[in-house]
């Protein structure tokens, strides 16, 4: 029996065929990805020359869009699945790239008044989610990680925060069908308000990675917005992704202190564990461009290479929002989560409004 | 029987690095080869 115990569980980490296993999922993404950019391509032109009048809608649509068929029509099949969920790991992929294209002065300004804006959001996201959870009658550690994923980053921060204060499996899937199903609507939504309020590239790209709370889809809505406002959504998306350990650490303190959780021993190794790791990884690349270490073309590919990453993860944002299984979380979890986006959402508008003003955004 | 499960599930525990890890390597390595000259345009 120990035999066999072992050779399954040895089986089940080999690394060539962990490997294995993602490339039918991986080439998924690739073809959806690519099929949204030859759309974006040769769509207008073909409405051009037939006459058609056809708004232009970028490759970031269409790949999402293209997914969410797929997910919502056929559904993914299960050699796939491995591969489509690897989609977050060309996203950060793409970030630390995309460092390329960011000089150190400007992250560190764009990151400094980030900073200020991502403080404010937490502290307003944390205390009105944390009222509502209680006034509709939530579980407090459902109320918690709803609270967690709105005001900081989403689905790693759920996943993040249900370790530390020892939430049940259940409140989790919860919290992140909620998170998921709000992040999706933001899609189409932010954009529209962008356009409608005549927000510059700056403002709405600050507004997305301060209000979208999935990293993905704070980039996808960014991007869809255009690429200036794609950069900086993620920019600010990142500085929030930066203090989830902040966050979790709190979590855990005040949870353990009501004998629910485990209490933390060593601060700065938690901290270090809930680090997001990219985000160093971008400002390394983004101090390397900084000192000249990449000629222009060179950083021309590197900003390429970040866009192909980015290609393959909106088509994943598509392929895994499937909305039967999302509404089958129920309707308490998600009535808090899409009342309280909506008002984080006009809350940071304000601000970023506010901000643009002070700015000159 | 005991100690050889549990020789046999240490590699399970000890396993790897973490998705952003991974993922920071990967940008690295590209960042390498770009600056390497072994890709010297990348279309799109």
């Amino acid at each position: 029996m120990a035999s066999s115990v072992a050779l399954s569980q040895m089986r089940s980490v080999n690394p060539a065929l962990q490997f294995l296993k993602v490339i039918p999922g991986v080439l998924l993404l690739a073809a959806v990805g690519y099929a949204g950019k030859l759309l974006e391509a040769n769509l207008g032109k073909y409405a051009k020359a037939h006459h058609w009048t056809f708004p232009n809608i970028e490759y970031v649509l269409w790949a999402i869009l293209i997914g969410l068929v797929i997910s919502n029509t056929v559904g993914i099949p299960e050699i796939f699945r491995a591969g489509v969920a690897t989609y977050e790991f060309w996203l950060k992929a793409g970030i630390v790239l995309l460092g390329a294209r960011f000089l150190l002065g400007d992250v560190l300004k764009l990151g400094g008044t980030s900073l200020a804006l991502v403080g404010i959001e937490i502290v307003g996201a944390i205390a009105f989610m944390t009222f509502l959870g209680r006034a509709f009658g939530l579980k407090p550690k459902l109320t918690s990680l709803l609270a967690v994923g709105s005001a900081v980053c989403g689905v790693s921060a759920i996943i993040a925060t249900q370790g530390a204060i020892e939430a049940d499996d259940e409140d989790s899937s919860f919290a992140i069908a909620a998170i998921l199903a709000l992040g999706a609507l933001s899609l189409f939504t932010f954009p529209l308000i962008g356009h409608t309020l005549h927000l510059s590239d700056h403002a709405y790209g600050v507004w997305s990675g301060l209000a979208v709370d999935n990293t993905a889809e704070a980039a996808a809505a960014g991007a869809l917005y255009s690429d200036a406002a794609g950069k900086l959504a993620i920019l600010t998306k990142t500085t929030r992704n930066a203090l989830i350990g902040f966050v979790v650490l709190a979590y855990a303190f005040y949870w353990a202190s009501r004998g629910q959780a485990q209490a933390v021993g060593n601060k700065a190794k938690f901290l270090w564990q809930k680090f997001p790791k990219f985000v160093l990884g971008f400002l390394l690349i983004s101090t390397l461009a900084t000192a000249a270490f990449f000629s222009k073309e060179q950083i021309g590919a590197l900003a390429n290479l970040s866009r192909w990453a980015f290609l393959l993860t909106f088509a994943g944002v598509g392929l895994r929002t499937n909305f039967r299984a999302l509404s089958k979380q129920g309707l308490k979890p998600f009535a808090v989560g899409a009342i309280g986006e909506v008002a984080i959402a006009a809350f940071t508008l304000g601000l970023v409004l506010a901000a643009q003003r002070i700015f000159g955004w | 029987m005991s100690q050889q499960q549990e020789v046999a599930v240490t590699p399970v525990k000890k396993r790897g690095y973490s998705i952003d890890t991974w993922a920071v390597l990967l940008a690295f390595v590209l960042a390498a080869l770009v600056r390497a000259g072994v890709f010297k345009h990348i279309p799109w």
